[in-house]
């Protein structure tokens, strides 16, 4: 066997058990995320209203389905397998995972589907939500202290923007390598937010509609550059 | 003893701290795993140690804005239960949302904690738990089938692609353009229309913030490039919203 398929083998090994794995603690999360309540319910003497429970999840939880569908169809091929379970057992995607993910996959060059981006992705999700389970857990340790801190007047407009912070640098990274493929997207989503601003509070579906135009934008280019022969 | 006393209560740290302790050990088995395959297959480890440490500065100041959500939450929900949601599953945006809006089912007028019954709290949380657990559980049962169509062929041979991403590369980029495109177009249509259409009386503050975030990356970038001062490639997407967001202190003041 040449080390080029034992390497090969040791990655399918590897894919094998970390969809295991994967699923496993995934199925784990949900019981004890599902079962918490009913064990404070406990403690506290009242269990939840589970009448209740069924008619908020009509009003609100049906929303959220279908946000977790796009989501899932969206963010499992960025984040490849060992990535992709881990990001929804940890949650904060659009706000942190992605992004970050995304940056370190651009930082040492790994190409999306690739064994490396594999590797790559779960590093960087694990050590996000590492780093957001530790400056949670000490900021909850120190709440009294840094509540006057963090909610004080001046600084509140600082963490109102950390998303706009966010997408403004990640923004620019990705503009700044194909100006044509960003400008068309951010001009068509600038309108219609303008002439439909409602849709403001559904910013995290509009990337349906606003992504598959760049990905087509980019298939054409992509195709012109293949009859070319640059790609 | 209140409610809301019993809701910061070390019973309560304690069931949600479990729960935390168990995503933790997870995060960290997976870490490992990546680690020791990444080695194992040949991957450069400067390049695996680069990742993390970008995405460990990358992810502090999201996290601090997390905590603010923490924060907000407690006072109607107590601490533990909050630290819990944004640890684990949640997401900043979901969980005030789908918090008042099960205390709306549940009866009261608002989420206040001065209105909370340990019934009212229980229905909360469970409701909290079940609206956002779709994404897991379609990861439980179709992340391999997904990834195994998207490949077209086995998703546990993605080595046979190992080092052209195709097509598919480019379409992870041009969807991350899109997502990013739909942010920046909302914050625009925000200001254009936000208080009425092409009234110019919206919020500039999150625009203004994006375009300094844009200028110091780029000028991170340019260092990083032109003065070879690669070393700040690790931190430039941290500074970069760090001096964006203190952009957003001085407009606000």
């Amino acid at each position: 066997m040449t080390q080029n398929q034992s390497r090969e083998e040791q990655m399918r090994q590897y894919m094998r058990s970390t969809h295991r794995l994967g699923r496993l603690v995934s199925m784990v999360t949900l019981v004890m995320l599902l079962g918490a309540p009913f064990l404070i319910g406990a403690y506290l003497g009242a269990m939840p209203d589970l009448g209740a429970v069924a008619r908020g999840f009509v009003s609100v939880g049906l929303v959220w389905t279908v946000s977790s569908v796009v989501e899932f169809l969206v963010y499992t091929p960025m984040l490849g397998a060992g990535g992709s379970y881990l990001a929804f057992i940890t949650g904060n995607l659009i706000n942190m995972k992605i992004p970050c993910a995304i940056n370190a996959k651009d930082m040492v060059g790994a190409k999306s589907g690739t064994t490396e981006n594999e590797i790559i992705s779960t590093l960087s999700i694990a050590t996000s939500s590492l780093v957001t389970i530790a400056v949670l857990a000490l900021g909850v340790a120190l709440l009294t202290p840094l509540r006057p801190v963090l909610q004080s007047e001046t600084l509140a407009p600082a963490f109102a923007n950390v998303v706009p912070a966010l997408f403004g640098a990640m923004g620019y990274k990705y503009y700044r390598q194909n100006l044509r493929l960003a400008a068309v997207p951010l001009i068509t989503m600038a309108i219609l937010f303008i002439f439909a601003p409602g849709l403001t509070g559904s910013t995290s579906m509009m990337i349906i509609p606003s992504g598959a135009l760049a990905i087509s934008l980019a298939w054409m280019e992509y195709r012109r550059h293949a009859k070319e022969g640059r790609v | 003893m209140s409610v809301l006393e019993r809701l910061s209560s070390g019973t309560m740290y304690l069931i949600c701290g479990a729960i935390i302790a168990f995503v933790a050990a997870v995060c960290v088995v997976f870490l490992i795993r990546a680690w020791r395959m990444g080695k194992a297959i040949g991957m450069d480890t400067k390049k695996m140690k680069q990742a993390v440490t970008a995405s460990a500065t990358f992810s502090v100041l999201p996290s601090i804005g997390i905590l603010l959500g923490v924060i907000a939450l407690s006072g109607s929900l107590g601490v533990p239960w909050p630290w819990l949601r944004l640890s684990v599953i949640g997401a900043l945006h979901y969980e005030t949302q789908v918090a008042a809006a099960a205390a709306e089912q549940v009866g009261l007028s608002e989420l206040s904690g001065s209105l909370m019954t340990p019934k009212a709290f229980t229905t909360i949380a469970l409701l909290m738990s079940l609206c956002i657990m779709w994404g897991m559980i379609l990861s439980t049962l179709f992340n391999s089938k997904y990834l195994n169509r998207l490949r077209g062929k086995s998703a546990n041979t993605p080595a046979e692609n190992r080092k052209k991403g195709g097509f598919g590369d480019v379409a992870m980029s041009a969807m991350f353009v899109g997502m990013v495109s739909a942010y920046i177009g909302s914050y625009i249509g925000d200001f254009v229309s936000g208080h009425g259409r092409f009234t110019f009386a919206g919020s500039w503050t999150p625009l203004a913030v994006a375009a300094v975030s844009a200028a110091a990356m780029g000028l991170f970038t340019w260092l990083a490039e032109k003065k070879n001062m690669r070393w700040l490639d690790s931190f430039s997407i941290a500074g970069s919203m760090l001096i964006g967001m203190l952009a957003a202190v001085l407009i606000g003041k």
